[in-house]
């Protein structure tokens, strides 16, 4: 059902000077058909078995086709696409296109979107995305277990003209928590992680294994995308010798410019696109660590380069700017301001009851909690007028971490604790650390009832999650 | 640097065999905690200032550690310690602590679920007592082992 995309052989074939990408890595690809109106992929739901780690045994997951992460499904901007996708786990499920603008019908939120995929059922995803960049789908329907197992894959989106680099990588990012036999630990959903900083694992894969190192050639230029399809795990990532330059963030293209400090922060659910220079030395190894966890440093993978000559003397100049999507600019001097409180868990300091109580529900916003993963009685936290700027400030009472994503629209992120946010950054998902504020604003231009939930997804299913009207 | 934090529950067996407890010497504990809990350093603080000498450890694999230590999930606290032999799993008064070292009863440790206000380490009233459960590693229900 998938083409495997030979990578090993592909990946010097760059493009000089010219504007050219040539898509590797080692995702396999989604098969697609072409029809009468829309390009066709399939995917298939179901229990299989993985080599997360090497040298141990494979591990039983749930995922797409047969694999971990599931296959790569590649798009152009504007263009139709039609999936189909086949439940054969044992339990509901449904595909949420992460990033995406798309009409709600096509989210794949149980109830509020769609009827849940019924085991043995097939549902026919339809849409158009208007936007290029990197996305990923995973399910909304019992997300702890059905992402926590192997249920996610990347979604690129093309741009129309070729980006000007020598080569593009996806690196899909996933934490799991395996017992020492290397099988997905059981305790799901248990109230420590629920009311802390979610199921946070002790292993992370890089496109589905734990990676000893990814090859590169000196002096050539990478688009590198970055997915985090974690429950819960927030990495921050720092590449010895090398300076990334953030160009997009979920999917939208923002201005050139260096992370803080050299750490590309990837909060869960979070896609960054970075270009690499690799003016590292031929023969030579640089380590990729994720320091995010104070005293569990570890290194995700080496950049390990041939031994081949540089592919150019000198860096190439300027830096990459992607073109801009076509998303409204929300207007500021309209727009109508919300807050929303982010509260409970422990250490919350009152209001909820964080531990003890076995509640569902730890988190809330705004003093109510939505639990689960989606369901038609929910009434709406705020009943936004569609075409309107809204400017929503999300502030985070409690002492944990919270990647906060909207569904159906991408953000502008104006602020931080005040401080205005440069470089024109954008996103579906944003991290907003303890005690923070972040201010975003859109255009509520995409009719209908929109998730807005942490993606810890510990935190969203108990409880930090609303429904967002728009009408 | 570690290559990454899998295998990190065959640590423990490493670490936690039973040191005697020499009484001129303080008590020496390793507190396994989340790197992104706070609440944990107050417990450790407290424990030091009662004469103990604490290591943090921070670790995303509490829920595996607790467990493999004899807590089942819904008696576990938010950090673990391993004492002299035993699993101190929450925020145990010290003087159980204590109890639980001179009496030396034949069980895997002793556990305050959850982090009710008002324990050590934790801000707030103490509102009711505390009731100290002791685990074993043979997967029976905890029993009473104090109230405080």
């Amino acid at each position: 059902m998938s083409a495997i995309a030979n990578a090993a052989t592909s990946r010097r074939s760059f493009l000089l000077g010219a504007a050219g990408v040539l898509a590797t890595g080692r995702l396999p690809k989604a098969s697609a058909q072409s029809s009468k109106t829309a390009r066709e992929f399939t995917l298939t739901a179901a229990k299989g078995r993985t080599p997360l780690v090497r040298a141990q045994p494979e591990t039983d997951v749930w995922c797409y086709d047969g694999i971990v992460p599931g296959p790569l499904i590649r798009a152009r901007q504007g263009e139709t696409i039609r999936i189909i996708v086949e439940n054969r786990l044992g339990e509901d499920t449904t595909v949420h296109w992460h990033g995406i603008r798309l009409p709600l019908a096509m989210d794949g939120v149980p109830s509020i979107s769609q009827p849940p995929i019924a085991p043995g059922q097939r549902f026919t995803y339809e849409f158009t995305p208007p936007d290029a960049g990197t996305f990923w789908y995973h399910p909304h329907a019992d997300s702890l277990q059905q992402l926590g197992r192997g249920l996610a894959g990347a979604f690129i989106v093309e741009e129309p003209e070729p980006v000007a680099v020598d080569r593009e990588v996806v690196w899909m990012l996933t934490d799991w928590r395996l017992t020492t036999e290397a099988q997905i630990a059981s305790g799901f959903g248990n109230g420590m992680d629920a009311a802390m900083s979610g199921r946070v694992g002790n292993t992370v894969t890089l496109n589905g294994i734990v990676s000893d190192e990814e090859p590169v050639g000196a002096g050539e230029r990478i688009r590198l995308r970055l997915i985090n399809s974690s429950l819960a795990r927030i990495m921050a990532l720092r590449f010895q010798g090398h300076r990334p330059l953030i160009v997009a963030i979920d999917g939208q293209p923002c201005d050139p410019h260096e992370p803080d400090g050299g750490r590309v922060l990837l909060g869960p659910a979070m896609r960054i696109d970075v270009v690499l220079d690799m003016h590292g030395e031929p023969g030579r190894r640089y380590k990729v660590i994720d320091d995010f966890y104070d005293g569990l440093a570890y290194w995700l993978t080496e950049l390990a380069y041939d031994d081949k000559p540089p592919l150019r003397a000198h860096i190439l100049d300027p830096p990459l700017t992607l073109p801009r999507n076509p998303v409204p600019d929300p207007d500021l001097t309209t727009a109508q301001m919300h807050e929303l409180r982010l509260q409970g868990g422990m250490m919350g300091g009152g209001g909820m009851a964080g531990m003890g109580g076995m509640s569902n529900a730890v988190w809330a916003i705004n003093g109510r909690s939505m639990t689960g993963d989606g369901h038609a009685e929910m009434t709406p936290l705020l009943a936004l007028t569609l075409g309107r700027s809204y400017v929503l400030t999300l502030r985070n009472d409690t002492a944990w971490w919270h990647p906060i994503h909207l569904h159906g629209h991408s953000f502008r992120v104006l602020s931080r604790n005040g401080r205005a946010v440069p470089s024109r950054q954008w996103a579906d998902t944003v991290l907003v650390p303890p005690k923070q504020a972040v201010e975003v604003a859109f255009v509520a231009d995409n009719p209908g009832d929109w998730m807005l939930h942490c993606h810890v997804t510990d935190h969203q299913v108990s409880g930090m999650m609303a429904v967002l009207r728009i009408a | 640097m570690k290559r990454r934090t899998f295998c990190i529950g065959c640590l423990i067996i490493a670490i936690s065999p039973a040191l005697p407890a020499i009484s001129a010497e303080p008590i020496r504990a390793t507190l396994y905690k989340s790197p992104q809990c706070t609440c944990c350093e107050g417990y450790a603080a407290y424990l030091r200032s009662n004469g103990f000498e604490v290591e943090v450890k921070p670790t995303n694999d509490l829920n595996q550690i607790s467990e493999r230590a004899g807590v089942p999930a819904k008696y576990q606290g938010c950090h673990t310690m391993f004492v002299d032999g035993y699993v101190v799993d929450g925020h145990v008064p010290v003087e159980v602590v204590r109890k639980l070292l001179s009496e030396r009863p034949p069980v895997a440790g002793v556990t305050l679920p959850g982090m009710p206000t008002g324990s050590p380490g934790m801000s707030g009233k103490k509102t009711k007592a505390f009731v100290i459960y002791a685990v074993t590693k043979d997967g029976k229900e905890p029993t009473v082992y104090t109230r405080v």
